[in-house]
């Protein structure tokens, strides 16, 4: 019973902070831009213009929902749910600080920072669902029956095909470093050995690339991109359904970051000290230095966005394809080689 | 909803007054109104707050607009940065510019599209009230005959301070909505507006009886016929020998004063009986004492082949092809129709002649004819300009020309708007359908017997609109029978016909696609624009594409057509100054400067440009090159993904350029700053110093820095590396001009080829491409950038002290008879001007060469074979304005 109490909690504060999260990353990315341009940013609602998200919020779900009459209904509604709550369900299997039999206890035993702790799966898991999001822009562009939508559906499902191949083969060499598919085993073996970035950097930068292109952000924001498609999948959607496509970007900004700290940057490590590994005092410091670094990497990931042109649809495929996936192998198999070698 | 009292309903529980009036006290939410007040407070704020800009800009004002967003005004202080490309998305319209006839159909659309609660702007003199285009043909009087406005924001364009004013007072107005009497919550009140059609005008479905009525009883064709027209003269004729050339001037006017042929002009020929309220002011006047109407010299443009060897040239051609071939007019030689494709292949294929580009094309609406021109220039022997002539009938829609597209592919487009606005029709044109107006507007616009729905008299200014003592000021619409800006011809019977689903602008222009995979695909058809975030303005492409790669295309155009030159004719010389600016309102100076060529090379020595004048000349024309080519390298970067940021870096400098055209013109964008023979202020003291400091000290230093961030980038290599590619030859045969045309190798500018002004003292290289693709035509505009800041050195180190006009400032202009074109090198490309003069206040004709427009006439060429994005980023290079391609 107190376990289900417990996870019910956990839930329910990952689900709450990361909406109130998104709402700010909005917010945050709005300031970044401001900034990377040479402007202000919001500023007019609260104090440096904090309250702008609730504004948005407020706003959108105020409008107007138009439901064109030509859109194919029943999906039409169905894609930005898909798109947010497969955006959610990776959280699941996310550490959010240690896990394991040393965590602070409360009641009778150690809290666990994960929802659904030791699944050893977890890296599949997140893949899995991963690949899921895609369904929401696919079929939002196909059900809203307009041209622009239509192509950014196509072009999205293009993507998530040539991506998710990179991006899986990227991270089997920490996996077969680690050992494992469970995320926590991955941070912890990284706490003792080194940090991912370190003993795989090109397994991390193809995964990086791949990252971006999975959230749909510059440079890789094809099926959205403005400039062409207006606003490709989620031209046709008004009201909270484009307010929850827009939350689906970022939860999934958010996921990513989560996961590429997690599996590069040394999770819930800080640089340099070397945390204990039981006791209150440890468990915050590790989950604020999680925190900090998913923070980090999303600001990362938006000051990217204002800075780089976007790359043209084919030479995406290209790259997936020519460049990246070859690579990846590449990286894999040396990576086996020489632990082989070493192992031996 | 409505319960507005306080008094409790009787089955509620008694309670003690004393004990109810404490609750009151304590209790916060006592009763309904309380309770809207308050949700309405956070739902008001939450509107206000967040009014989402929907992405569109109609013309100059919409640069303005723009401008809000960069970082010296910053509009997302107010959360309203985020400007939406998709209708579903957004909260408020801003109207920014002039709703022309052929877009308002697609503005009610996007109006009927945006979710309620939905606000309009109305931006600028034009969306409020059709501003300086208003009596043009093609021109809606104001958006809000169509759409409900909110807040007016009055301006020609409105600052961007201004709009952001506009903002606040719309958020103001938020602040007193209330949840009782939100009309979007009220069923009973219908929001949409029906979609206007376009039959042969714009008709407000709304008033279809009415107008079907108004049509057949032919009100307006009442009312016009007692008008005073405009004059009409005889085409000019071949020189007799040694005879005068003044006495040459048109025949029939030729023993007239000026003021007696004006006189003519207004009252056709009976001055005397036309009503007091619309004859004009000059009529009134006594008459001057009789004397000729004094001629230009004859040539058709400054810098051409001269006198001797056109004649040389007349005899060859008439040697080659017959006598009778070639005949001087006014120093163009007259081609008799069926002889002018001969001709023109073998001028262009001659070696000694090589007359490869066709700078412009043009037509004129003679008593006796209508003549159809061509100014040929030489890529191989630059500067030996030459003018063709060729005459058809008259009669509406009677005559026909060969069509000189396989000789001059450039030629297409021109030749489409010498059929959309003469009714000319070209032998021969691959695909001859109207260009600016749309497929079944009634009338031939530019012919003379044309008159405007709004025409009052052939000459502005009109007489004083306020009836004395009665304090009442009349409008242009009462004079129109309709109440507005419409006139169809009293035979039409088509109303049933009428659908405003059908799409006549762009039917006609749908393109076919070839087979490009193995596989069997599915292709279809996209038409992006008029309202899309990159096409520059209100332009449309017919797209078909197979998958993402584009089979076919045909430009659309004529949305945001204004009827400039229609209008230019019934400007008086010096009245037509600020049209100029709102050309191509990126470089208002630029334009100023062709027009004042033009005019002045009919002038002669009566507008001999002073010292110090050339120079200010040069320096604004310069700093409008840098000012533009920053904005066109800006927003192509943003038009191949960069979001925003590169565009709003060189913002930050055109703002700097901005300032000192203020400062001297006292406008930002339309600065109306040149005169003929000199410019209209001398320089305020300390311009020169901060001009100085400006140009030696910051601006080499910026486009450095915009080199280094932008030219390596992986990504823009990528994108700009062979795309869009145009070889030298194509790119001349094409017509194109200025950046795009040297991109591909061909080393052309006006200011070398046919120097005018100053340009030939001053040390500075054309710059010249290799490839013709994006990359390259990036990369020249951006050394072009650094040419300029180099003339702008020399310039402002040499300024002289002196005179900035001729005489005295004069606002009575006379210009003899004749004929000028002039080109000057705009940032676009070869901006030309053709000037027909009659003597008269006004001009006869008066036509612009426009870059953008023609420049477009390649678009494609360079997409076929290409991406969807490869698109948007091709016309991002070609850097038009619709302005200057619809005008
Ligand atoms: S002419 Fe141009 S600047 Fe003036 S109000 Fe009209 S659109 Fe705006």
């Amino acid at each position: 019973m107190l376990e289900i109490i417990g996870l019910i909690i956990k839930i329910s504060i990952v689900v709450g902070v990361t909406q109130g999260a998104v709402a700010y990353l909005i917010l945050v990315e709005r300031k970044i831009a401001a900034f990377s341009q040479d402007r202000i940013g919001p500023n007019r609602v609260g104090p440096l213009g904090l309250l702008q998200p609730i504004v948005d919020g407020v706003k959108m779900f105020l409008k107007e929902d138009v439901t064109p009459n030509y859109v194919n209904k029943p999906i039409f509604i169905l894609a930005p749910f898909l798109s947010i709550v497969t955006a959610m369900i990776g959280f699941a299997v996310v550490p959010f600080g240690p896990v394991g039999p040393n965590g602070p206890g409360l009641f009778d035993g150690p809290i666990q920072f994960q929802i659904a702790p030791g699944i050893d799966i977890g890296l599949l898991y997140i893949f899995a669902v991963g690949s899921l999001a895609v369904y929401g822009v696919i079929l939002a562009g196909y059900s809203s029956n307009n041209k622009y939508s239509f192509l950014g559906g196509l072009r999205s499902s293009a993507q998530i095909i040539s991506y998710e191949i990179p991006m899986g083969l990227s991270v089997l060499g920490i996996v077969l470093l680690a050992s494992s598919l469970d995320l926590n085993t991955i941070i912890q073996w990284q706490d003792k050995n080194a940090w991912g970035i370190f003993v795989q950097p090109l397994g991390f930068f193809i995964f990086l690339i791949c990252a971006f292109a999975e959230t749909n952000r510059l440079p890789f924001d094809l099926p959205e991109s403005e400039q062409e498609l207006v606003g490709g999948f989620h031209t046709e959607y008004s009201s909270m359904k484009f307010g929850m496509f827009f939350l689906g970007e970022y939860l999934h900004v958010i996921t990513v970051s989560f996961l590429v700290v997690i599996l590069y940057l040394g999770g819930w490590d800080p640089p340099f000290v070397s945390l204990g590994d039981s006791g209150w005092l440890m468990a915050i410091l590790k989950v604020g230095t999680l925190i900090t670094k998913v923070l980090a990497m999303i600001v990362f990931v938006m000051w990217i966005r204002w800075t780089l042109p976007r790359f043209r649809y084919d030479r995406l495929m290209e790259l997936a394809w020519k460049r990246m996936i070859p690579l990846a192998i590449g990286n894999t198999v040396v990576t086996a080689l020489i632990l082989q070698l070493i192992r031996r | 909803m409505s319960v507005q009292s306080t008094v409790r309903p009787e089955w509620t529980v008694v309670i003690d007054p004393v004990l109810q009036k404490e609750l009151e006290q304590h209790i916060f939410v006592t009763n309904w109104p309380k309770l809207l007040e308050m949700i309405d407070t956070v739902y008001n704020w939450g509107r206000r707050s967040s009014l989402w800009p929907l992405g569109f800009g109609l013309a100059c004002c919409a640069i303005e607009m723009i401008c809000s967003a960069c970082s010296r005004f910053d509009i997302s202080r107010f959360g309203a940065e985020v400007f939406r490309g998709s209708p579903r998305q957004a909260d408020v319209m801003i109207v920014s510019g002039t709703v022309t006839k052929t877009m308002m159909p697609m503005i009610a659309r996007l109006y009927d599209q945006m979710p309620e609660p939905k606000y309009v702007i109305s931006m600028g003199a034009c969306a409020s009230g059709g501003g300086p285009f208003k009596e043009g043909y093609n021109v809606v009087s104001g958006i809000d005959k169509y759409l409900p406005v909110d807040v007016y924001v009055p301006g020609c364009p409105p600052t961007p301070q201004a709009l952001l004013n506009g903002l606040i007072a719309l958020q103001k107005k938020i602040d007193g909505e209330s949840l009782a009497d939100a009309v979007w919550y009220k069923p009973e009140v219908e929001r949409d507006i029906p979609v206007p059609v376009l039959g042969p005008d714009l008709i407000d479905v709304r008033f279809l009886e009415i107008t079907a009525e108004k049509t057949a009883q032919g009100v307006l064709d009442a009312i016009q016929a007692d008008m005073p027209k405009p004059l009409i003269i005889p085409a000019p004729q071949p020189e007799k020998a040694e005879e005068p050339a003044a006495a040459q001037a048109s025949a029939a006017a030729a023993p007239m004063s000026a003021a007696d042929k004006l006189r003519a002009k207004m009252g056709g020929a009976k001055p005397a009986e036309a009503p007091a309220a619309e004859a004009p002011k000059p009529a009134a006047k006594p008459a001057a004492p009789a004397k000729k109407i004094k001629k230009a010299e004859a040539r058709p443009s400054l810098v051409w082949l001269g006198n001797d060897k056109l004649k040389a040239l007349s005899d060859r051609l008439n040697g080659e092809f017959g006598a009778g071939t070639s005949t001087i007019i006014e120093a163009g030689l007259l081609i008799p129709a069926d002889r002018l494709l001969a001709v023109g292949k073998f001028l262009r294929d001659d070696r000694s002649t090589r007359y490869d580009y066709l700078a412009s094309l043009q037509s004129v609406h003679y008593e006796d004819c209508i003549e159809v021109n061509y100014h040929l220039d030489s890529t191989v022997h630059p500067g030996t300009l030459i003018e063709l002539r060729v005459r058809t009938d008259e009669a509406e829609g009677k005559g026909e020309v060969p069509s000189l597209t396989d000789i001059w592919p450039g030629a297409e487009f021109q030749e489409r708007e010498v059929f959309d606005m003469m009714g000319v029709r070209f032998k021969g044109h691959p695909n001859l359908t109207r260009i600016l107006m749309w497929e079944g507007y009634a009338y031939y616009p530019l012919r003379k017997d044309f008159l405007e729905p709004y025409y009052e008299g052939p000459t502005k200014v009109f007489d004083s609109r306020v009836e004395e003592g009665h304090g009442h000021h009349f409008r242009s619409e009462e004079l129109n029978p309709y109440g507005t800006n419409l006139k169809i011809p009293r035979g039409y019977e088509d109303w049933d016909k009428l659908s405003s689903n059908d799409d006549v602008k762009g039917k006609n222009l749908m393109p076919g696609g070839v087979q490009i995979s193995e596989l069997e695909t599915d292709q279809f058809v996209v038409s992006m624009g008029p309202q899309h975030p990159s096409t520059h303005g209100v332009f449309r492409m017919n797209l078909r594409v197979d998958g993402e790669t584009v089979v076919g295309l045909k430009p659309v155009m004529g949305y945001m057509h204004r009827n400039h030159e229609k209008i230019g004719e019934r400007n008086t010389y010096l009245m037509n100054f600020p049209f100029t600016d709102r050309l191509d309102y990126l470089t208002s100076m630029g334009n100023n400067f062709g027009y004042a060529l033009a005019v002045e090379q009919l002038m002669g020595d009566d507008a001999k440009v002073p010292e110090r004048a050339e120079y200010i000349r040069v320096i604004m024309a310069e700093l409008t090159r840098v000012a533009s080519h920053m904005w066109a390298i800006g927003f192509f970067l943003n038009d191949i993904g960069a979001f925003f940021t590169p565009a709003l870096y060189a913002i930050e400098e055109r703002e700097l350029i901005l300032d000192l055209f203020e400062w001297a013109s006292g406008s930002r964008m339309m600065c109306n700053y040149f005169r003929f023979g000199g410019v209209a202020f001398d320089l305020p003291k300390g311009w020169k110093e901060r001009c100085h400091k400006f140009v030696y000290d910051r601006l080499d230093g910026k486009i450095d820095e915009l080199d280094k961030l932008l030219t390596g980038n992986e990504i823009l290599l990528d994108r700009c590396k062979g795309i869009g590619a145009l070889t030298a030859e194509q790119a001349i045969a094409w017509s194109t001009a200025g950046p795009v045309l040297r991109a591909s190798g061909v080393n052309y500018d006006i200011r070398r080829a046919a120097p005018y002004s100053i340009y030939d003292r001053f040390d500075f290289n054309v710059i010249v491409g290799k490839n013709g693709d994006l990359f390259d035509r990036y990369y020249v505009r951006l050394q072009e950038m650094r040419e300029s800041v180099k003339i702008l050195k020399q310039a402002v180190r040499d300024l002289p002290e002196g005179p900035i006009l001729p005489g005295k400032k004069s606002y009575q202009i006379k210009v003899p008879a004749g004929e000028a074109y002039s080109r000057v090198e705009n940032p676009k490309g070869e901006l030309g001007y053709y000037v027909v003069s009659d003597g008269s206040a006004t001009a006869y004709r008066y036509h612009v060469r426009s870059p953008s427009f023609i420049n477009l006439t390649s678009l494609e060429t360079m997409c076929v074979g290409a991406t969807v994005a490869d698109v948007v980023g091709i016309l991002g290079s070609l850097d038009i304005v619709l302005g200057e391609v619809d005008r």
